[in-house]
């Protein structure tokens, strides 16, 4: 009833305030909602493409990307337990129009494992022996085939290792089943077709197998794991998808950080809000107490208003994000598959219960949290004081010397907390504790800063200026909430551009240090695509070519270490250490390097070390088709490889246990005077008519690093802008109660004689005000939360040690984009302040 | 003598003709109807009536506060209904100077700074505004009190301040509503005899509004408002 009678015609009456202080909780839900479920949609995507492509499979035999000998096909087929095996070859391709995943299949055993249900009947399909005898065989799904109007007998040329090839569409899968994987971009093909289209010699990637009926599937895996060694991966098929949830963690990680960041900038404008509401409403709260209402009344009735807005807010957030994360899904496909080459892209958005119920629980919480002061202060107003009028804006001195002291504790804990920082619970209290006394001490510091510009603000203009800082010294309750939101969200700003340009610095580095061959040759356009390699030959065959002086094969896979699925690099490493030393983090530069050289020690990544924990002189685990290879960690570098760390091997090693020398990049020396361009040419000349091969110059593939750093770092830029527009709202949502604070004295101004640019001048400034304290003192917590970003950085997300560097040219650019965001956000405001009647504002209370 | 004021001409300074003033709401309120009315310069006018009769409606609308629904309103030569914002503002800045009831001082300005202000917004040189803040002070005898704020002040005083705003730039025209309204007796005399005797002093053209009887009698000329119509106009 109080709802009705007491909330609702406020909430009407202060319409534009109430829909503001929601857009912090709807923005918040909404990056939630929307990062959340476009990454759990293209998550689920790739679970439904593992599950279709695995029909009846219920165990996998692989070892890593690398792929193991056809031999150990055999070895599986004598596993009594094993009904059924059948190598697959699995590898995306572009298309020019998206990726389409191509699945080689043994076609004679492959339809005891997976249904391949054809439109119509074909002869060479119902024969998988004609299909086998014709190597051009493809079978595409219908939508693949509708898409770009295929049909039986058509032609379409691809790119292979053998160079470009024609292939016949010899069968169209109906929609459904195994079709519908990859969103129907999908086509199948012999698998001894498939090796050499990949260069993949005689190699399958894996086994797909159904154990005899009776035969559980541990005891299937175990006789499997007793049959071939430890070296091979053998797990159900839906164990494949942990990797790529593994791999995915850092970006669920960031859009969790960015949405709590927002929730809690969020949190601020209706602590702001309500607690505006409450001195606004001190009058009618003091009636309702003079009537009866009990303080746990006027409490309940304003958290019962935040929570409605919270709910309000929450739900449109859920509805937002909905719409971003359609927006989003194809981005962070994207993203995945140039970070990690992984291709996966969401066809359609999975909007997860526990997602949505999650999102209104911390919608509802924040309001609620939110709301808890400025409801314990409405049941705490006085009614005969507040039936009285008078001056009520000013916080207590009481209040505020506790606050000050509370925030004097936290940030004398957080400073004993370094001291511990090694005890990573330790550390992020520590981080908590500074970042509560910074809010805590915002209102006190906003308060000297305004009484600082005051003198400044008068000198500029002394009308105009004069009101405009008394403003806001008066209405501290008004502007703390927001000067806090934009100090949190400038901080945030200040820390997150400290990291980015501290990574792109150690990023340049690395790149002038290990990417310094002149030109790279190959498989695809970018060099984290791993589903063609190079036979080991073609690096003979570049040597030969005029112009160039050293060939590096490179080798790269993707294998299971500490349970991690890390990059493992196999070169020459005497003659890669030669040109491209890493620097060292841990252990002689010389002695690690030629261990590994040796086939005696890998040299690991930094971020290897520190996120897994790997040490100095540890053996490794890892696993290879030849058993496990157990290797010392000779040294550990500093090398931005791989987001999940990489381990460089001797070539030797790697092709004495996994059988394979091929290559997935040649990196090349030319001679010096030698022309870049024409020992490209001659390259491509040379191949480019018979082998899928690409050369990128030193330029490209900087561009190319330079590019996915930036993919990855715009993320960070979806926070940044969120964070920022979160902040700038509050400037609204300030001003806009400001105005209506300051009607009387903005009609009194009008009326002795001031135009109304004079008018719009000061909430400009008011503006202005809030904008430069917010930026003093953002810049300032910034400084603070680098300190923490670079540290947590460092310890739990990428893992690599980035220098503190101290973001000047981003916080210099701030300045004058936060100003005019907050001039931005007072030109509504201020054109309000000038319309509207004289004679009632003269006579406003 | 200060510019434009006391002269013994007989020129009006203040006219309305047919001038009404209807307020659109749920139901439409006629405020004002069909008013005429002549102010010559360097009269002393009381505006009495009932509350709700209209009176505070008719000095907003010679204070350019408000516009009129219909009819026309001259104040020193300029048509009010002619003018944009901002030069009603100017209109206001430069002839008119307001004494409200609750005073309408900034809370957070001084009391010099209160006097200054419509002058800064004329944007005077820094020094001759508070040479004028200063000498305005004295005049309503708060000179000792030019650094205190609003706040520390008892009500007459506040009043003083206000009507040492009102009179910043001199101008040819005071109106007051309800100067007194919000004082205790003795204040309230205190505070007419102040705005008598810089009536006379300065030579301006003071139009108050008010339902004491004693103000409207120490006027020389009492217009009465009922029902939006002015009912009676006697000159002493």
């Amino acid at each position: 009833m109080l709802l009705r009678l007491i909330s609702w015609p406020y909430a009407r009456k202060h319409l534009l305030r109430m829909l503001l202080t929601a857009v912090g909780i709807v923005l918040g839900v909404a990056v939630f909602v929307g990062m959340h479920t476009a990454n759990q949609s293209v998550l689920a995507a790739f679970h439904e493409t593992i599950d279709r492509i695995a029909g009846q499979t219920q165990i996998q035999v692989s070892a890593g990307e690398a792929g193991f000998d056809e031999d150990v096909l055999e070895k599986v087929e004598n596993v009594a337990e094993v009904r059924a095996a059948a190598p697959v070859i699995e590898a995306t391709i572009s298309t020019g129009r998206g990726n389409l995943l191509v699945l080689g299949v043994d076609m004679l055993g492959d339809r005891n494992l997976r249904s391949y249900d054809l439109e119509g009947t074909d002869e060479s399909i119902d024969d998988p022996l004609v299909f086998l005898a014709q190597p051009d065989s493809l079978i595409v799904t219908k939508t693949f085939a509708e898409d770009r109007g295929l049909k039986n007998g058509s032609r379409i040329p691809m790119l292979t290792m053998e160079g470009e090839r024609v292939f016949t569409i010899r069968g169209i899968m109906k929609p459904g089943g195994l079709a519908s994987a990859f969103g129907g971009n999908l086509a199948v093909m012999d698998i001894y077709a498939a090796q050499k289209m990949f260069g993949r010699g005689r190699k399958f990637d894996r086994i797909d197998i159904v154990l005899r009926d009776g035969v559980a599937l541990d005891q299937g895996i175990a006789k499997l794991r007793a049959a071939l060694g430890g070296g091979f991966e053998i797990e159900p098929p839906s164990s494949r998808g942990e990797q790529f949830e593994a791999t995915s963690h850092i970006y669920a990680l960031a859009s969790n950080i960015t949405s709590v960041f927002a929730l809690f900038i969020g949190m601020f404008i209706i602590y702001n809000t309500f607690a505006i509401a409450v001195t606004q409403r001190r009058g009618e709260i003091g009636i309702l107490r003079a009537l009866g209402a009990t303080r746990g009344q006027i409490r309940t009735l304003f958290l019962m208003e935040s929570a409605i807005a919270g709910l309000a807010g929450t739900l449109a957030g859920v509805g937002f994000g909905i719409l971003l994360a359609r927006a989003m899904a194809g981005y962070i496909g994207g993203l995945i598959e140039e970070v990690y080459g992984f291709a996966q892209s969401a066809q359609s958005i999975q909007v997860e219960p526990w997602l949505i119920a999650a999102a209104i629980a911390m919608g509802m919480v924040t309001s609620l949290i939110a709301a808890v002061i400025p409801a314990r202060a409405a049941a705490g107003v006085d009614p005969v004081k507040a039936l009285q009028k008078g001056r009520y804006q000013q916080l207590g001195e009481g209040e505020n010397r506790l606050r000050r002291r509370w925030a004097i504790g936290c940030a004398a804990l957080s400073v004993v907390a370094l001291a511990f920082r090694s005890v990573t619970p330790v550390f992020y209290a520590g981080y908590l504790l500074a970042v509560i006394a910074a809010v805590l001490l915002a209102p006190a510091l906003a308060l000297w800063l305004a009484r600082a510009l005051r003198p400044v603000l008068a000198r500029m203009r002394p009308v105009e200026g004069t009101l405009a800082a008394d403003s806001l010294l008066q209405g501290p309750r008004r502007t703390s909430g927001t000067v806090a939101a934009l100090m949190l969200s400038l901080a945030l700003v200040i820390s997150l551009g400290g990291l980015a340009r501290a990574s792109y610095d150690s990023i340049e580095e690395w790149m002038r240090i290990a990417l310094n061959p002149d030109l790279f040759v190959s498989t695809a356009e970018t060099i984290t695509a791993r589903s063609f390699v190079f036979p080991a030959s073609l690096g003979d065959g570049l040597r030969a070519i005029d112009g160039v002086e050293e060939v590096q094969p490179v080798r790269t896979v993707r294998v299971r270490v500490k349970n991690t699925p890390v990059m493992l690099v196999a070169v020459d490493v005497d003659r890669v250490a030669r040109r491209a030393k890493l620097p060292a983090v841990e252990g002689d530069s010389a002695e690690m390097y030629a261990q590994a050289a040796a086939g005696k020690g890998a040299v690991v990544s930094e971020n290897f070390a520190r996120l897994h924990g790997a040490k100095l002189g540890e053996v490794l685990d890892i696993p290879s088709p030849a058993g496990t290879l157990k290797m010392p960690v000779s040294g550990i570098v500093r090398d931005f490889s791989d987001q999940q760390g990489s381990l460089l091997i001797s070539r030797d090693v790697f092709n004495r246990y996994w059988h394979d020398d091929s290559a997935n990049l040649f990196r090349i020396y030319l001679k010096p005077g030698a022309n870049e361009t024409a020992v490209r040419k001659a390259i491509l000349d040379k191949y480019g008519s018979h082998a899928r091969l690409f050369v990128l110059t030193n330029r490209d593939l900087r561009n190319y690093v330079s590019r996915v750093t930036d993919q990855w770092f715009g993320l960070t830029y979806v926070q940044i802008a969120v964070a920022v527009l979160v902040a700038i709202l509050g400037i609204v949502n300030a001003l806009t109660v400001s105005i209506t604070d300051r009607r009387r004295e903005l009609g009194v101004l009008r009326a002795v004689g001031g135009l109304r640019r004079q008018v719009r001048g000061t909430v400009w400034m008011e503006a202005l005000g809030v904008g430069a304290i917010g930026l003093v003192l953002g810049l300032g917590l910034g400084a603070v939360q680098l300190y923490y970003t670079v540290e947590i950085a460092r310890r739990d997300l990428i893992g690599i040690e980035i220098g503190y560097v101290y973001p000047v040219r981003i916080a210099v650019a701030l300045a004058p984009v936060i100003l005019m965001a907050a001039f931005l956000a007072a030109l509504a405001p201020a054109e309000s302040a000038v319309r509207g009647s004289l004679v009632e504002a003269l006579e406003y209370e | 003598m200060r510019a434009g004021l006391r002269n013994d001409s007989t020129e009006s300074v203040i006219s309305l003709r047919g001038v009404s003033k209807t307020f659109d709401g749920k139901r439409k309120v006629t405020a004002l109807a069909g008013i005429d009315l002549t102010i010559e310069r360097g009269e002393m006018v009381a505006i009495v009536g009932a509350s709700g009769s209209g009176k505070s409606t008719l000095l907003n609308l010679i204070g350019g506060l408000d516009q009129a629904s219909e009819g026309e309103i001259e104040v020193d030569g300029q048509t009010l209904k002619t003018l944009g914002d901002d030069d009603l503002t100017r209109v206001r800045r430069d002839k008119i100077g307001f004494i409200f009831q609750f005073f309408n001082l900034l809370p957070t300005l001084t009391c010099l700074e209160n006097v200054s202000l419509p002058l800064h917004l004329r944007g005077w040189p820094r020094q001759k505004i508070e040479d004028r803040g200063r000498e305005l002070l004295g005049l309503v005898q708060l000179g000792a009190r030019m650094e205190h704020l609003p706040d520390e002040l008892s009500g007459g005083e506040r009043q003083r301040v206000a009507i040492a705003r009102a009179l910043s730039i001199y101008p040819p025209i005071l109106l007051a509503d309800e100067p007194t309204g919000n004082l205790d007796t003795a204040t309230g005399h205190d505070i007419l005899k102040l705005v008598r005797d810089l009536h006379e002093r300065l030579g301006s053209t003071v139009l108050i509004v008010t339902h004491d009887m004693a103000v409207a009698e120490s006027c020389a000329r009492t217009i009465h408002i009922r029902d939006g119509r002015i009912f009676q106009d006697v000159r002493k």
